[in-house]
């Protein structure tokens, strides 16, 4: 079953200073993690990004593996980030589209029990945002990011509807399309009213939306 | 503490996080924190950190996993007084 996972952290609505205390980023990065922040990240990446950055490839690990086990409780210290490659060239110019520049993105692989998943993140002056998928290639994963005017829930719920049907349109373009939720509140395409394999993840924190979807071709 | 106290308590603590202050005002054991308070999965160590502190507890790992919802939370927070 191919699934789909992506996450955005608004930068602007993180607390700093509390992301910096132990006793809260202990409850999201394990001590190899924080090991690894040692090891490569200290002198490029300020702390609270880092563990930003790895909340939302958890919580994007999360996403891909509830859609195959609906029933899974998000443990972020469960999923453990092995391998974290920063990019060579950190200018994202590009917010949406299909596949990444891998020369701009960072790279990594998560372990959750016995799946190894693979992420793609961007990291900008604004937002963090992350996608999963189950192979070590996104040629097959199309994504989206986008500022919204109001980060009243239901604005956050219409603005990334917006732009994930926007793209799916493109694919599907004589189709009806909706995006609703099933009974485990996870997103399901309908197209004419019938659910299709299209596994799509929808995101949003404050000021900013997100989405994924994998195709079969 | 009676569960009511610690409902009203954990009202507080939930409050900065949800602007669906109405659903708040009359939260039960069923209320999701995401699905019908619309908290933002980012805010929800926040709201552990701030339970912790509220309750001079220790959430662990596994009890913070399990605190998806009003009663779950309760559950937990109730656990962690009586440990005292």
């Amino acid at each position: 079953m191919i699934s789909t996972g992506n996450d955005i952290v608004a930068l602007k609505a993180i607390n700093i200073t509390r992301t910096k205390q132990q006793n809260f980023y202990r409850k999201i990065i394990s001590d190899s993690e924080k090991a690894l922040y040692d090891e490569q990240f200290s002198d490029s990446l300020p702390f609270e990004h880092f563990v930003w950055l790895l909340w939302s490839i958890k919580e994007s690990v999360y996403k891909y593996l509830q859609r195959i086990t609906p029933e899974l409780v998000f443990s972020p210290t469960k999923v453990i980030i092995t391998k974290l490659e920063a990019p060579v060239n950190n200018t994202i110019q590009v917010f949406g589209g299909r596949d990444f520049n891998d020369k701009t993105v960072y790279k990594g692989v998560a372990e959750f029990g016995a799946h190894t998943l693979y992420s793609r993140s961007i990291i900008t002056e604004d937002f963090i945002f992350s996608v999963i998928n189950h192979i070590d290639n996104f040629e097959r994963v199309l994504w989206g990011i986008r500022p919204i005017d109001s980060c009243e829930p239901g604005r956050q719920s219409e603005g990334v509807r917006e732009i994930a049907l926007a793209m799916l349109n493109s694919l599907f373009p004589d189709a009806k399309l909706k995006i609703d939720k099933n009974l485990h509140g996870i997103p399901v395409l309908l197209k004419n009213g019938v659910e299709i394999p299209v596994p799509v993840s929808l995101a949003h924190h404050d000021h900013y939306v997100a989405y994924s979807f994998a195709v079969s071709a | 503490m009676t569960r009511e106290e610690t409902l009203n308590e954990l009202k507080k603590v939930i409050a900065p996080y949800t602007v669906n202050k109405e659903m708040l005002a009359g939260i039960n054991d069923q209320t999701d924190l995401i699905r019908d308070l619309k908290i933002n999965s980012a805010n929800l160590v926040d709201i552990i950190i701030d339970a912790e502190a509220k309750y001079d507890i220790e959430i662990d790992y596994d009890s913070a996993d399990k605190m998806t919802n009003v009663g779950s939370c309760l559950d937990v927070i109730t656990e962690k007084i009586n440990q005292k």
